[in-house]
């Protein structure tokens, strides 16, 4: 475990090619105890808050709903099912815009009637006895489908359902799994303090899901700029057989491929998944609510999320229902300073900036960072001169200023041929870019393109 | 000693001139491609714009279509009535109705018509401006950047306070535009008379969430569809029918424009206010 003095105990190198180290600003956040919201007045949740086909609406306007009731179903296989995190009354449907700029049609709750307390949900969560040892008891099948019910998704960011990653598959076989901490995204500390806190319901979604895929190695990978997470994570995983992979702080050390690269030594494939390397790999909050669905049969209703950034008064980190307002939280944590300047769901690496407050928290919202008018201020474009920052930048070997020039010019055929497909959108390039060019807002551009240019 | 250099190189390149060109003559016939006489005239007649209006890929594969598979003889948008003419005079056939196709931008707001704008740092282009949040709060209406005025060879579409205007008096109906907005708000409209109504928003929300990102948008009111036939509903928008409209309807069209109370119908085209 190199930086703490003991043997690496996991094949790989700890780190990947590539790759930048951007100042992590977890200060803001990283040392504030997650705090309960309390119940919101009401609840708006959109009908697609993860990757896969929209859920259909299953209540009625009108209808009175109790806490945790599904509200909407997923008909296709890739969809996942939503809850109502209080109880209320369904208002008439409505839409809204998601911070990715998806406009979207929602489910309308009003806060009315017996409410549970979210306290207690947190509790659970927080609980130190998962009752480990009826885990075997629990048929691979009967998990994924559980999770399923639960409406579960990759809390990471990427909101991937999550039932589809632990389907238990004869046709590809899976040895690891990797339990993603890494949380390599500046600001972000909503993963930390979930280690930190419950670090044994981590444990128990790990040991679930490393069940239902049939694992045979568990790893729950965190960045060696937690020091203190690892230290909960090994005190909870003592006598099991999930182990604490501490890999070197790096962005985007969190990245799927690269995390596989790091621990493992393997190269996932071009445009395949860790599972064709047989590694199913999952978020620390995920594995949290893998363990409170299956254990104590409760539906994801609630997540933590980081308020975040030198722009905002009081930054801290909030166990908050699914579907509250981004103003609300805001405003919980004291609202925004004076030199605020921009709003962003989720890290200043991946996220979203938006402007409208009402724009509902999702399954996949990680943080709100507020940036200062320093911290956001950006050159003015100008010419590419080919100083290859970004090529060394990015972690997937591509040619960054290749592709976002191929976008601009609208070449899909080139864009093609230079693998733009590859390119999950980290920002290392961007970050990087001397010339300040908008590489990847490009490079998205582009992905339309050849989208549209395969289609016809 | 010179000349005869001269002479030699001269005489060789004379020989090979002529066998040269006894090759190509012969090749000339060998390899001879009968080509439709009608072809050719049709070609001669259309305006070598290249500009794929009429739906074809340039004015070549058109002129084929004519003159092959007895397509329309009027759709060209360069040449206009006179080509239309012209060619149906090639191909021994009636003009038919020549009615002008011209782009529509379904979008009315100026910059202080729209709500929630932000100060944008991105890409400056509509393609790009439309894959994040935050523009505006309208996600269906005009971002303004002009990817439609980038596309149009003809000067025809300008960005006016952040909105699309077409300028119909310059304007061929290639249809460039309609191609390049990826908020598919422009559309192809005939143009029965030259100033048509139309409705100026393609909102399809409810008004309620309509209002919260527009001073300008259709909130679904109704108003004009009751005092006026030209206009119908779909889907929370009120419709012009512009196949329907004709000069003599215009009394009942400016009725259902004065009901409006967001002042989102407007005339567009030719001599429009």
């Amino acid at each position: 475990m190199g930086f703490f003095g003991s043997k690496e105990e996991f094949p790989g190198k700890g780190s990947f090619p590539h790759g930048i180290h951007p100042p992590d600003n977890k200060f803001y956040s990283a040392g504030a105890e997650v705090e309960v919201l309390p119940n919101p007045g009401k609840v708006v949740l959109p009908l697609l808050q993860h990757i896969g086909a929209p859920c259909e609406p299953v209540v009625k306007p009108k209808q009175m709903v109790t806490c945790g009731e599904m509200v909407g179903k997923g008909q296709a296989f890739v969809s996942a099912a939503l809850h109502s995190p209080v109880a209320g009354k369904v208002k008439k449907n409505t839409v809204v815009t998601l911070a990715n700029g998806r406009h979207l049609p929602a489910i309308e709750i009003k806060t009315d009637g017996d409410q549970v307390d979210p306290e207690d949900l947190w509790k659970e969560m927080t609980d130190t006895d998962w009752s480990l040892s009826t885990i075997p008891d629990y048929a691979p099948d009967e998990i994924s489908k559980l999770i399923h019910a639960a409406g579960i998704v990759g809390l990471g960011g990427a909101a991937f359902p999550t039932h589809v990653k632990v389907m238990p598959s004869d046709k590809q076989l899976i040895d690891t799994l990797l339990v993603n901490g890494c949380e390599c995204e500046p600001y972000l500390t909503c993963d930390y303090r979930i280690m930190k806190e419950a670090p044994h319901a981590i444990v128990a979604g790990a040991l679930l899901a490393g069940r239902a895929v049939s694992a045979k190695e568990i790893f729950i990978c965190v960045e060696d700029n937690k020091p203190e997470a690892i230290e909960a994570l090994e005190s909870a995983t003592q006598n099991t057989v999930v182990q604490v992979a501490v890999v070197k702080t790096k962005y985007p050390q969190g990245s799927e491929k690269q995390l596989v690269k790091a621990v493992l030594d393997l190269e996932v494939p071009l445009g395949g998944l860790p599972s064709a390397v047989g590694v199913a790999m999952s978020n620390v909050g995920t594995m949290a609510a893998v363990a409170r669905a299956v254990i104590k049969k409760g539906p994801l209703t609630h997540r933590v999320v980081s308020v975040t950034g030198g722009g905002i008064a009081n930054p801290k980190n909030l166990f908050v229902p699914i579907g509250i307002t981004m103003g609300e939280l805001i405003d919980y944590c004291g609202g925004l300073t004076r030199d605020a300047a921009r709003i962003i769901a989720g890290g200043p690496m991946m996220g979203f900036a938006f402007s409208d407050l009402n724009t509902p928290v999702t399954k996949g919202t990680s943080g709100i960072t507020i940036l200062t008018h320093a911290e956001a201020a950006r050159g003015e474009e100008t010419s590419c001169v080919r100083c290859g920052r970004c090529v060394d930048a990015c972690p997937m070997n591509l040619v960054p200023t290749k592709l976002a020039m191929a976008a601009r010019y609208q070449n899909p055929e080139l864009a093609r041929q230079y693998n733009i497909n590859a390119c999950f959108e980290c920002g290392s390039c961007t970050y990087v870019c001397p010339a300040s060019i908008k590489l990847v807002q490009l490079i998205r551009t582009g992905k339309a393109q050849v989208a549209a240019a395969m289609k016809k | 000693m010179i000349e005869i250099t001269i002479g030699i190189a001269a005489v060789t390149m004379l020989g090979m001139a002529v066998i040269m060109s006894y090759i190509l003559g012969w090749a000339n016939k060998k390899f001879h491609v009968e080509v439709d006489e009608k072809v050719e005239a049709v070609l001669e007649a259309l305006p070598g714009a290249n500009c794929g209006g009429c739906g074809y890929l340039g004015c070549s594969e058109y002129a084929v279509a004519v003159v092959a598979d007895n397509a329309p003889v009027n759709k060209c948008p360069v040449g206009g009535e006179g080509c239309a003419i012209e060619v149906a005079g090639i191909m021994g056939v009636d003009v038919g109705d020549s009615v002008p196709n011209r782009p529509v931008v379904h979008c009315g707001a100026r910059f202080e018509e729209r709500k929630g704008r932000t100060e944008y740092k991105g890409e400056m282009r509509c393609a790009a401006a439309n894959l994040v949040a935050g523009v505006q709060g309208c996600t269906f209406g005009c971002l303004g950047f002009g990817d439609c005025v980038s596309v149009c060879q003809y000067d025809a579409i300008h960005i006016e306070d952040g909105l699309a205007v077409v300028d119909y008096d310059k304007c061929i109906g290639c249809g460039a535009c309609v191609k390049a907005c990826p908020r598919l708000i422009i559309s192809m409209t005939d143009f029965h008379e030259d100033k048509i109504p139309s409705v100026l928003c393609s909102n399809l929300d409810k008004g309620k969430d309509v209002t919260t990102v527009c001073t300008k948008g259709c909130i679904g009111c109704k108003a004009c569809v009751k005092v006026s036939d030209i206009f119908t509903m779909d889907k929370n928008m009120a419709v012009a029918d512009t196949d329907a409209y004709r000069a003599e309807n215009e009394e009942s069209a400016v009725e259902g424009l004065e009901k409006c109370p967001k002042d989102c119908i407007g005339f567009i085209g030719k001599n429009a206010d």
